[in-house]
């Protein structure tokens, strides 16, 4: 009855509601996408079998290509989680973030996004952010001011902050990858597993090279003696584990009590 | 290895003056002639990580340059996948209106995709839509067009969406959009804002806000009114607006009606109820009015230090919220350990 997933997709209320509801969150973890496409089915069409996400999101997909969007999986860098974005395709721009901020605004995100790039560890501290006040565009922006926009960054799940330090949220890494890939070809990280962009990560000591924390855990999984995949020196930093949903989601323990994987180890 | 501190400022200028020059020619970029690039389309829809052809980099965001200007820059594609005609009587699929269309040859489709792009944002964000900000950020020099494009915008996005947009001010050209699902499920358990899209009730709490947190009816319907919305006329999307402001938003506890202390003949006042202010902001809502008066929230000086106070209370109460939280997990994992300790 149901037509295999290759053929152009075929778009009802149940896909239809998904998308409000993955438009109003602007970025979803996996299990909060299963949920929701749950709610989904239950309130249009409760009798029908849930597709796989899988396979819900490549019909989406494929009815929205022609417009240029797609919901794009990504997996945080920290501890590997699985989140999903509506992102554009044919951009690559911030176009996401162009309409909502003023020039002076999105000039610090440009300058944060600079340093966070340039930085060893990912992060870029507050101070050095606030430092570059007065060189922005547009209008002249106190730094209490700048302090107030940084944290609309972090609300709108463009930027993360942890003790002071900023980062790029999961979200604006789905969205913006090609865009910084583009802008700074000489400066960005690339993961030696996964050859995605790389913000934060562990990287060998001896040769250099980089690679995610999540893609560090699978890599090395049950391997007593974990070796440098390019220069074969021994690993020397702490393994994370692999991410569990099942495992999450027993122990109960909330996220924000989980001893912070965010790693200086370079 | 790191990178030494010459090496990072030698290419952060190459950088800058790639940009540079980038934005000259990017402003070239809206000639991109229709037909000329084939290969282009191929490399958009098969490997991304490949690097893109000239075309492409010549499109560096001119929003980042700091020029406002359209922030999208597709080449036009041929789009390559197969429709198999899937559409079946009951749902509609967008690759039969695609192919209606011919798509392939239409010059306005890479303004209709722009303006799908700007207006989902829009809709995400819950901002305000002005026929003004479409054609400054996406039409442009095309907005002899504009009904067309808004037109075939609006019908993507509701076949794939199921949102409607609707201009709910004819005179200053204000569009929302107007979800066909009904959402009166309650669909998350999140602590994301639910605040209904509708406009009117952001106009209210923006408009007691700025009169200082109360505001006297009267003050409140001259502005739905510069809207074309008035108390007593009916309103082909809000319907009985008094009704909407005086009982249905009070009800939901969005607004609190009372009368004006010691009034005779007795006024009424509007103010924010309580759930406005968990679902919202003091903050959110001045950037909704900025918004709508086309500047920025600290164009309006008392009202943003307000809502700055306003957001340094609510992180202190998320801090001494999570604080709690976490305090609280402790004490559960040391008394479980402990009865662990004593079981035998």
């Amino acid at each position: 009855m149901q037509s295999s997933t290759k053929r152009m997709g075929i778009m009802t209320d149940v896909h239809r509601r998904f998308l409000q509801l993955l438009m109003t969150h602007g970025v979803l973890e996996e299990w909060d996408m299963k949920r929701l496409q749950r709610h989904c089915y239950k309130v249009h069409d409760r009798h029908a079998t849930v597709d796989k996400l899988e396979d819900f999101i490549n019909n989406i997909n494929s009815v929205l290509e022609s417009l240029y969007i797609e919901i794009k999986r990504g997996v945080t860098e920290d501890d590997g989680r699985p989140i999903y974005a509506l992102v554009n395709l044919a951009t690559t721009s911030v176009s996401k973030m162009a309409t909502d901020f003023a020039e002076n605004e999105l000039d610090l995100f440009r300058k944060a996004l600079e340093l966070i790039i340039d930085s060893e560890t990912g992060f870029a501290s507050s101070t050095n952010i606030l430092n570059l006040v007065d060189q922005l565009k547009g209008k002249k922006m106190r730094k209490k001011e700048a302090e107030q926009v940084l944290q609309k960054f972090v609300q709108n799940k463009w930027l993360i902050e942890k003790e002071g330090e900023f980062t790029l949220h999961g979200r604006a890494i789905l969205e913006m990858e090609q865009y910084i890939r583009e802008t700074y070809p000489d400066a960005v990280k690339i993961c030696n597993i996964c050859h995605s962009l790389l913000i934060q990560g562990q990287s060998c000591e001896t040769c250099g090279i980089r690679m995610h924390l999540p893609c560090v855990a699978k890599y090395f999984q049950s391997n007593a003696e974990p070796r440098c995949p390019h220069c074969n020196d021994y690993w020397p930093h702490e393994i994370p584990e692999v991410f569990d949903p099942e495992k999450e989601r027993e122990s109960g323990i909330s996220k924000s009590n989980k001893k912070s994987l965010r790693s200086r180890q370079h | 290895m790191p990178r030494g501190q010459k090496s990072k400022l030698r290419a952060r200028e190459k950088r800058h003056q790639a940009r540079c020059e980038n934005q000259d020619l990017g402003a070239t970029q809206a000639t991109v002639a229709k037909g000329e690039s084939p290969s282009s389309a191929n490399l958009l829809f098969g490997d991304r990580s490949q690097n893109l052809p000239a075309a492409e980099t010549l499109s560096i965001p001119e929003a980042l340059q700091g020029a406002p200007s359209t922030t999208n820059t597709i080449a036009p594609v041929s789009c390559t996948s197969s429709n198999e005609g899937a559409s079946s009587q009951d749902e509609k699929s967008l690759g039969s209106l695609r192919e209606a269309e011919g798509w392939q040859e239409d010059p306005l489709s890479k303004k209709v995709v722009s303006l799908v792009h700007f207006l989902l944002q829009k809709y995400e964000k819950k901002e305000p839509i002005t026929k003004g900000d479409m054609i400054k950020f996406v039409i442009r020099k095309d907005k002899g067009h504009f009904n067309e494009i808004l037109k075939r915008a609006t019908e993507h996005i509701e076949l794939a969406f199921g949102v409607d947009l609707k201009e709910v001010d004819p005179i200053r050209h204000y569009y929302a959009f107007f979800s066909k699902l009904d959402l009166t499920y309650d669909e998350t358990t999140s602590d994301e804002e639910k605040i209904p899209k509708t406009g009117l009730l952001m106009i209210a709490l923006g408009v007691i806000f700025i009169n200082g947190n109360r505001a006297p009816e009267e003050a409140v319907w001259e502005i739905m009114n510069v809207m074309g919305v008035y108390a007593d006329r009916k309103h082909f999307l809000y319907g009985d607006p008094r009704k909407v402001m005086t009982k249905d938003l009070v009800q939901l506890k969005y607004l609190e009606y009372q009368q004006v202390p010691n009034s005779d003949p007795p006024r009424y006042e509007f103010l924010w109820g309580p759930r406005a202010h968990a679902e919202t902001s003091k903050m959110k809502v001045l950037e909704f009015v900025a918004k709508m008066h086309d500047t920025v929230p600290s164009a309006f000086p008392s009202c943003y230090e307000e809502a700055l106070r306003d957001e340094e209370q609510r992180a202190q109460a998320r801090v001494a919220a999570r604080a709690h939280t976490a305090a609280m997990a402790n004490a559960r994992s040391r008394t479980t350990s402990s009865s662990f300790s004593h079981a035998k």
